[in-house]
């Protein structure tokens, strides 16, 4: 252990000493130092902030426009790269979409749902959901294409009927694909919700983002911004890496 | 009620052209049976057809011409259960060893009730006892071998196709496999096509062997091993036979390249 952790410690501490020596040389309104904000952020989740609002109400905001785009754009990717992966006629007609789609920029991507939807919940989780269905989609295709023809053989030499071979044969294999598309497309979806949150969404972290920075309160604008990086931190290695340890077991890499 | 297990009439197979324009005929006109209860090999060279041949057996590449029929043991089943160890494991390697086994037994619809059991009388009889939870990557080549074959096993096949299965392991394991099967077979005997590009292995192991030609496949001679078991790998009856098929497969190589 010891060496790693060290390490990894050491980094976090220097990069708080940076942040420190930084603050010393300049203006609190522009740079605060760690402690301000740290004092910041517990003040926000013990003491209610504007409308009466805690840190904890905006994270959960937050938190559930994330799961719920996410979730869409998951299985709605996942369900057209399929269909075009093994379906050869629907990836003829439909398989320019997807680079359209791609290169849309975000933020025109959200400016574009603003207009059609106005500055409403449907609006911002929208162009969230455009934005991040196609990077899922275009992993899935590539891991169709990646498909071991053997074990499908192999599957139909023992008379799997279909459910079985997609459950314990397709699947499987595609794992890796779903789980690279899984970290992209979660990291895309956080961002893209900041950003929506920050142009138009009420509540929620980038919400908390502009009302601060619109008091040119930099000290509640850190706060707020160091709050959703560990937020962030934690989802994505907590709970994502725990995931993936798990089915990803039988690879020699992994292990134990 | 038959006593043939397999029998091919006039099967032909034809493959396009890399090119994509034409078609070259892989095996033409072939006809076989293997008698129930038998260890019959396949014996060719290398890309003569005996893979293509067994997976039309196992119905998972379509035939031109001819008829492939399989009977199970009491005949009425038109399904006969057909197992098949391939030339590498092709195990699914994110699933334990026992659920590899398992999946054969729910491919086949054998009633959960009987899972259990089935997995650890093939894991015990190809040597694996213990190895249920493990991972098949965390195996060697030759037990992962292992559980391909006991795989095929669990499932109580009426025939087991066999496509050069030791052909990936180094010779020392490999020798050890062929004389385990034997031991293995003594126990469990579903009806055996074996195929290989070894005469040695082909007369060590079967009971018939046939001999099969390149371009297209068809079988030129067939012969009966009647050396009794249990065999040993340096009996010289088997080496005479094979000095005596090398010759053989030599003079019909000749020939048609004449």
């Amino acid at each position: 252990m010891n060496k790693r952790v060290a390490l990894r410690c050491l980094s976090i501490l220097s990069f708080l000493a940076l942040w420190w020596l930084g603050s010393l040389f300049s203006a609190p309104e522009i740079l605060p130092g760690p402690v301000v904000i740290g004092k910041t952020i517990v003040d926000n989740f013990t003491t209610p902030g504007p409308e009466e609002k805690s840190a904890g109400f905006h994270m959960a905001v937050t938190l559930a426009r994330i799961l719920f785009t996410f979730s869409v754009a998951m299985a709605l990717g996942i369900a057209c790269g399929l269909i075009m992966g093994l379906r050869r006629k629907v990836e003829l007609a439909f398989g320019y979409w997807i680079p359209l789609a791609l290169t849309i920029p975000t933020l025109l991507a959200v400016f574009l749902c603003v207009i059609w939807f106005g500055f409403s919940e449907a609006g911002g989780l929208c162009a969230v959901i455009m934005t991040v269905t196609p990077f899922v989609a275009v992993n899935m295709l590539a891991g169709t294409k990646a498909l071991d023809k053997e074990l499908i053989d192999m599957a139909h030499a023992f008379k799997a009927d279909r459910s079985l071979i997609i459950r314990k044969v397709l699947i499987w294999q595609l794992m890796p694909y779903i789980f690279s598309a899984f970290r992209y497309a979660f990291g895309m979806t956080w961002k893209i919700v900041a950003l929506a949150e920050t142009f138009g969404l009420k509540y929620g972290i980038g919400y908390m983002f502009t009302f601060w920075f619109e008091q040119f309160n930099m000290a509640q604008v850190m706060a707020w911004i160091m709050l959703f990086v560990a937020f962030m931190l934690v989802l994505e290695h907590g709970v994502i890496g725990r995931v993936e340890e798990k089915i990803f077991a039988w690879r020699p890499a992994h292990a134990g | 009620m038959t006593s043939q297990a397999v029998v091919i009439e006039g099967l032909g197979k034809k493959f396009p052209t890399p090119s994509g324009l034409g078609e070259f005929t892989v095996i033409d006109s072939l006809s076989l049976q293997i008698a129930r209860g038998s260890f019959a090999s396949i014996v060719g060279p290398s890309g003569c057809g005996k893979s293509t041949l067994l997976n039309i057996i196992a119905g998972i590449e379509p035939h031109d011409s001819g008829e492939v029929r399989i009977a199970s043991e009491d005949g009425a089943n038109p399904r006969a259960r057909i197992g098949y160890v391939f030339q590498s494991p092709r195990l699914l390697n994110w699933l334990t060893v026992e659920d590899n086994i398992k999946f054969a037994l729910e491919a086949q619809s054998i009633g959960r009730g009987d899972w259990g059991e089935r997995v650890r009388k093939y894991l015990d009889m190809v040597g694996l006892a213990g190895q249920e939870r493990n991972f098949p990557l965390k195996l060697s080549g030759g037990m992962q071998q292992r559980v391909a074959i006991a795989r095929a096993l669990a499932i109580e096949p009426d025939i087991l196709l066999m496509d050069e299965p030791f052909s990936h392991l180094d010779e020392i394991t490999a020798r050890k496999m062929r004389v385990d099967l034997m031991r293995i077979l003594e126990r469990a005997r579903p009806t055996i096509l074996f195929v290989t590009h070894s005469l040695r292995e082909a007369v060590f192991l079967s009971e018939e062997v046939y001999m099969m030609s390149i371009k297209p496949a068809r079988i030129f001679k067939h012969l009966r091993v009647e050396v009794p078991r249990p065999r040993e790998p340096e009996d010289p009856r088997l080496f005479d036979l094979e000095k005596d098929l090398v010759k053989e497969f030599f003079a019909v190589l000749e020939q048609d390249n004449r």
